[in-house]
């Protein structure tokens, strides 16, 4: 043939794929493939998955091959030969297939295996087993659900007490303290100064993350001190336990300087030093506390100026109340690293009350440092209170004005106070002392309830026992007004009069009332019996002059006249009594200047009786049975 | 604060009014009363500037300052209408111009002592006006009581060891409110009275002149 010498080559066409034309017209064209480079290419494009999945055991033929796919196959290891995954898959067929020819084996030929029937309980049919059986498998169903349950309650618990989370703890410390955060620091203030303290010093704490080793061994001490994964750091000097002490001492004459040392309560201790971070707050915030109110206090005991001097020694202000009477307050600050000072046997005496009132003075003084009036109209002056708003158009004058503007200091108020409770407890005293001691009127005594701390007020009635009922007029009641440092009195009669802070006063006062009360108890004793007042007289000058106060006396009549009893009652000289009895003589000399029978019954001699002998329970019985009996005559 | 009566007291001739003064104050601390500080009552007059028509007159409004009320301002009107203000007030009389301007040199002042006496307040001063000496003054004010009528006799009693004659009646404005509940404004307009008199006393000795 001529094609012999012809030799025709089967190639692909020298065309290149072009890959892209640029803007001035060039084409560049992708690089030809190699003979090796296209065999892997068409390689790639078969999808040996598909020939699996359609067409087990199918050859793949060459056509097919060539299909074109989109589809990348993802597995493709370059490394193995093509045909790989066909062999291990022929492999797998291969095994299954001496399975299927094994277990066949087996089921036709009874040499291998022999399946011998199994006996099987009958189910009971009775209804009353079953429901027995049923209720059985319901029990033990239930008990499974409920461990369960509690498994699972018990976790839930764990997990809801467990606040071991740091920044769980930290948002509710927040909640509760003010934090803030300094580069890597969070620091918190514990200090009034928010609340309208004005003190110096601050009260900054650093919260840290506690290190687990530490919380191990908190976890391991016991269950009293909780866990916690957050630890605050207080600065030394508000650390441990502190606490005002105010004690109203009675000294001879003069203050007692010596007691200012520091007396521990037994049962007040240090704070531990793992303590839960509430607390440890708390305490380092109450020592602040009363570090700037004993500030406050002993400041002002220096700047105010007294009759007698107040003292500031050490860690104890003392001043005197009444002439006798000091008052102490001390700033017991303990630490932990003081000597434990044995206890001692003496009780500690401290005044609960003003210790408190104190307390509520500066938190009174924070209130009105941080609270201000807004003003009003917007424009006027800021800080103005109402008050001194409405000043200028209520015209007030320079004396209210002053008024307005002075502010008494804490040291001068608790000094008040305490002036008005050891006066009210010595007049209490004084009262119940003398309730005691004299038994003839009886003496009750009516301590009002509502009272402020400078003011209280008591009724006191003086009564004869068996004669309350006679009249109120029998009756004597004396109101005590108790203020600061004097007593304001309201007698029977409405008159007033100011007693100062002595005992004596009272107790003077008390007895002349008691002796004025005997002669008015007589005096209706008298009116009720039908004799007659001749006279009578709550502060007669004539007699022997009583000590203190005035004796009174009266002169009472028997209705027919013929008899007469005086009666005189002081505080001092105590009572007595005198009868004179007037006989009749009448018709012994007629005179015509005499009208009527009562005039010749003017002369006679009083003589005394002995009250002590007569018959009677009290004074008023005595007098009551004396005065029926003479009428009687 | 109680009734208070305010009185000037004539400067007889050929004594100089400082002369007085000095022997009022003596009189007064031979009574036994106490020196408590000095008092001073200023007046100021404010004329409007706005005029409707030719015939009709200025208005004029008089702001008092009283140093016994600190706070306060008092403005009077020609119809004798008082108003009690905060201070502050005169600023809003200065922010008015337009309106009302103040009149130029007639500034009166009464300054002096200021006694206590139990429970009377007593003031011995001298009036000038713009500077120059016009009269003397006297004040008493009797603390406990509010109602004129109820102290006058007191008063009266106490006023004449001081002053004498002068005050036989009650000051003219106190006597027509004698019933009523006394105030600040009272005292204030008793003042403006007695300013208003020295004021037509002066320009009448300059016409006579």
């Amino acid at each position: 043939m001529a094609g012999s010498s012809v030799k025709v080559s089967v190639e692909a066409l020298q065309e290149h794929q072009i890959q892209e034309v640029t803007l001035d017209g060039q084409e560049i064209y992708v690089q030809q493939l190699s003979m090796s480079e296209n065999l892997t290419k068409l390689a790639h494009k078969i999808d040996f998955f598909k020939d699996e999945s359609d067409g087990k055991g199918k050859p793949a033929s060459e056509g097919e091959k060539e299909v074109a796919e989109d589809k990348q196959l993802a597995p493709f290891m370059p490394s193995l030969w093509p045909w790989d995954t066909v062999r291990n898959h022929l492999k797998c067929g291969l095994t299954e297939m001496s399975v299927l020819l094994d277990v066949l084996n087996l089921v036709k030929e009874k040499q291998y295996l022999v399946a011998d029937p199994a006996s099987q309980d009958t189910p009971d049919t009775r209804p009353a087993v079953q429901l027995l059986a049923k209720k059985k498998s319901l029990v033990a169903a239930s008990s499974v659900l409920l461990s369960g349950a509690e498994r699972l309650k018990k976790s839930h618990c764990e997990a809801s007490k467990k606040t071991n989370d740091f920044h769980t703890e930290l948002s509710t410390l927040r909640k509760i303290w003010r934090l803030k955060k300094v580069s890597t620091n969070i620091v918190g203030d514990l200090s009034y100064r928010s609340a309208g303290s004005r003190f110096w010093q601050g009260g900054s704490f650093e919260v840290r993350k506690s290190v687990e080793g530490e919380q191990a061994e908190t976890e391991g001490e016991g269950g009293a001190a909780r866990a916690t994964s957050l630890e605050v750091t207080v600065p030394s000097e508000l650390e441990g336990v502190a606490y005002i002490q105010v004690e109203v001492k009675t000294v001879p004459d003069m203050m007692d300087l010596t007691s200012s040392a520091l007396k521990m309560p037994p049962g007040l201790s240090a704070v531990p030093t793992n303590a839960y971070w509430q607390s440890k707050l708390e305490s380092a915030q109450n020592v602040l506390f009363c570090k700037e109110l004993f500030a406050q206090l002993a400041r002002e005991a220096v700047q105010v100026k007294s009759a007698t001097p107040h003292m500031v020694i050490g860690n104890q202000i003392i001043t005197n109340v009444f002439p006798g009477h000091q008052l102490s307050i001390v700033l017991c600050h303990y630490t932990g690293k003081e000597k434990r000072v044995p206890p001692s046997n003496t009780k500690l005496e401290h005044n609960h009350v003003l210790e408190h009132s104190l307390h509520q003075l500066l938190h009174e003084v924070h209130h009105r440092n941080v609270r201000i009036d807004a003003p009003h109209p917007v424009n006027a002056t800021y800080g103005m209170t109402k008050r001194r708003r409405i000043a200028g158009p209520a015209a007030l004058t320079r004396q209210d004005m002053i008024h307005m503007a002075d502010s008494e200091s804490l040291l001068s108020q608790i000094i008040k106070q305490t002036k008005h409770a050891v006066l009210r407890i010595r007049c209490m005293h004084v009262i119940d002392q003398m309730a005691v001691s004299i038994q003839d009127p009886q003496i009750t005594a009516h301590w009002g309830c509502l009272n402020s701390a400078l003011q209280s007020s008591v009724r006191i009635f003086i009564t004869s026992a068996g004669y309350e009922s006679l009249n109120t007029l029998s009756r004597t009641s004396i109101v005590l007004l108790i203020g600061v440092d004097t007593i304001r009195v309201v007698m029977k009669d409405g008159r007033t009069c100011q007693l100062s802070f002595e005992d004596k006063e009272l107790q003077d006062l008390l007895l002349w009332q008691i002796a004025q009360h005997h002669t008015s108890v007589v005096q209706q004793i008298a009116r009720y019996q039908g004799w007659q007042v001749l006279t009578a007289n709550s502060s007669i000058g004539s007699g022997d002059a009583e000590s203190f106060a005035t004796s009174s006396a009266i002169t009472i009549a028997s209705p027919k006249g013929d008899k007469v009893i005086s009666f005189r009652s002081g505080p001092t000289s105590g009572q007595r009594l005198m009868v004179k009895s007037v006989h009749s003589q009448a018709d012994a000399h007629p005179s015509p200047a005499v009208t009527d029978s009562r005039w010749f019954e003017l002369g006679g001699a009083f003589s005394e009786i002995n009250l002590e002998k007569l018959e009677g329970r009290n004074l008023a019985s005595k007098i009551d049975m004396l005065v029926a009996h003479l009428s009687n005559h | 604060m109680g009734v208070t009566c305010v009185y000037s007291y004539p400067v007889p001739d050929g004594k100089s009014g400082q002369a007085v003064v000095e022997i009022l104050q003596r009189q007064i601390e031979l009574l036994g009363a106490l020196r408590s500080g000095h008092f001073c009552v200023d007046c100021d007059t404010f004329q409007s500037i706005l005029q409707t028509s030719i015939n009709v007159q200025p208005k004029t409004v008089y702001i008092l300052h009283n140093s016994e009320q600190p706070a306060s301002c008092f403005a009077i009107t020609d119809t004798s209408l008082c108003l009690t203000a905060d201070t502050l007030f005169d600023g809003l009389m200065h922010q008015l111009k337009n309106y009302y301007q103040q009149r130029k040199n007639a500034k009166m002042e009464a300054k002096g002592q200021r006694y206590e006496l139990g429970d009377f307040i007593l003031k011995v001063g001298s009036a000038s006006l713009a500077g120059s000496f016009k009269g003397i003054i006297v004040e008493v004010e009797y603390c406990p009581c509010m109602v004129a009528v109820d102290c006058w006799g007191l008063m009266k009693e106490l006023l004449q060891s001081v002053v004498g004659s002068v005050a036989d009646q009650p000051p003219p404005i106190l006597k027509n409110r004698q019933d009523e509940l006394y105030s600040p404004s009272i005292t204030v307009s008793q003042y403006l009275d007695i300013f208003n008199n020295f004021r037509k006393l002066s320009a009448t000795n300059q016409i006579g002149r």
